[in-house]
């Protein structure tokens, strides 16, 4: 079959498009897990760019986290499973801003470090 | 709907942040070098435990990029240089997905990629900190000295 958004050819059991990541999971299938309606169009996010950044500028091992995460949705999403793609979706988000957060700390002790320095600096000097 | 166009909105709100702080840094990455200001932090791995992370050098690569200085780039951090097109066409895809709704194409990667590009990341944090030739070249600025 052929993506409707992006026209690439799939296999005719594909959960979601391999090119776009279009979910071809019919409409209105109500979760389990979720209870959530999930519209034809939908994409399960997967953060993968920030996590990348995260974990490159901030380089922290969080960042990782967030990469096996953004595998997770698309892995699941690839399976079929949406709700099991949501949740990795979530804990993939979580671990950006976990990154980003730490990266921010960082900046603001870096700086703290830096007043503290030119203070005992003044008084030694 | 009405809350499905508050999200839309803080999203474009959040987007909006995200371009000015962007804007920002690169300015400020292009007129001070991160070897030699304080004003960037240090890398967290590398001063607590004096070991290079994947991401060790990824700044002063940058600065030296936006330099125009290619090879000092290198050097620096060759991985940055290899991920930084995937990661601006990544970065633009999900600021038109915000802006009208619809991403660039062939940005969704199979799982599989995804673990692929999660050990080569790995891999060249561990490889650089080998002091064994050639890994001891990954380190940050090795190569320069080569």
């Amino acid at each position: 079959m052929f993506c409707p958004q992006c026209g690439a050819s799939n296999p005719d059991n594909a959960a979601v498009c391999a090119q776009c990541g279009r979910n071809f999971q019919p409409a209105a299938t109500p979760l389990p897990a979720t209870g959530q309606v999930i519209p034809p169009g939908a994409t399960v996010e997967n953060y993968l760019v920030f996590a990348i950044l995260a974990t490159v500028l901030c380089c922290l091992p969080t960042g990782i986290a967030a990469i096996v995460y953004a595998a997770q949705v698309n892995g699941k999403l690839q399976a079929g499973d949406l709700a099991g793609a949501q949740e990795a979706s979530r804990n993939a988000k979580m671990w950006c801003w976990i990154s980003f957060g730490l990266g921010l700390a960082t900046v603001g002790v870096t700086i703290l470090l830096g007043i503290l320095g030119v203070i005992s600096g003044l008084h030694h000097g | 709907m009405a809350n499905a166009t508050s999200i839309l909105e803080q999203r474009k709100h959040l987007l909006a942040v995200a371009v000015v702080a962007g804007t920002v840094g690169l300015v400020l990455l292009r007129n001070f070098d991160p070897a030699k200001s304080a004003i960037f932090p240090p890398c967290p791995l590398h001063f607590l435990t004096g070991w290079y992370c994947s991401g060790c050098g990824s700044l002063r690569a940058m600065h030296q990029l936006l330099q125009g200085n290619l090879r000092a780039a290198w050097a620096l951090n060759p991985l940055t240089m290899v991920l930084l097109p995937f990661i601006g066409y990544g970065l633009t895809s999900q600021a038109l997905l915000v802006l009208r709704g619809k991403g660039l194409p062939g940005v969704f990667l199979s799982a599989n990629s995804i673990r692929v590009l999660c050990a080569v990341i790995v891999l060249f944090g561990i490889l650089r900190n080998l002091p064994v030739h050639p890994f001891n070249l990954l380190a940050p600025g090795a190569m320069l000295h080569w």
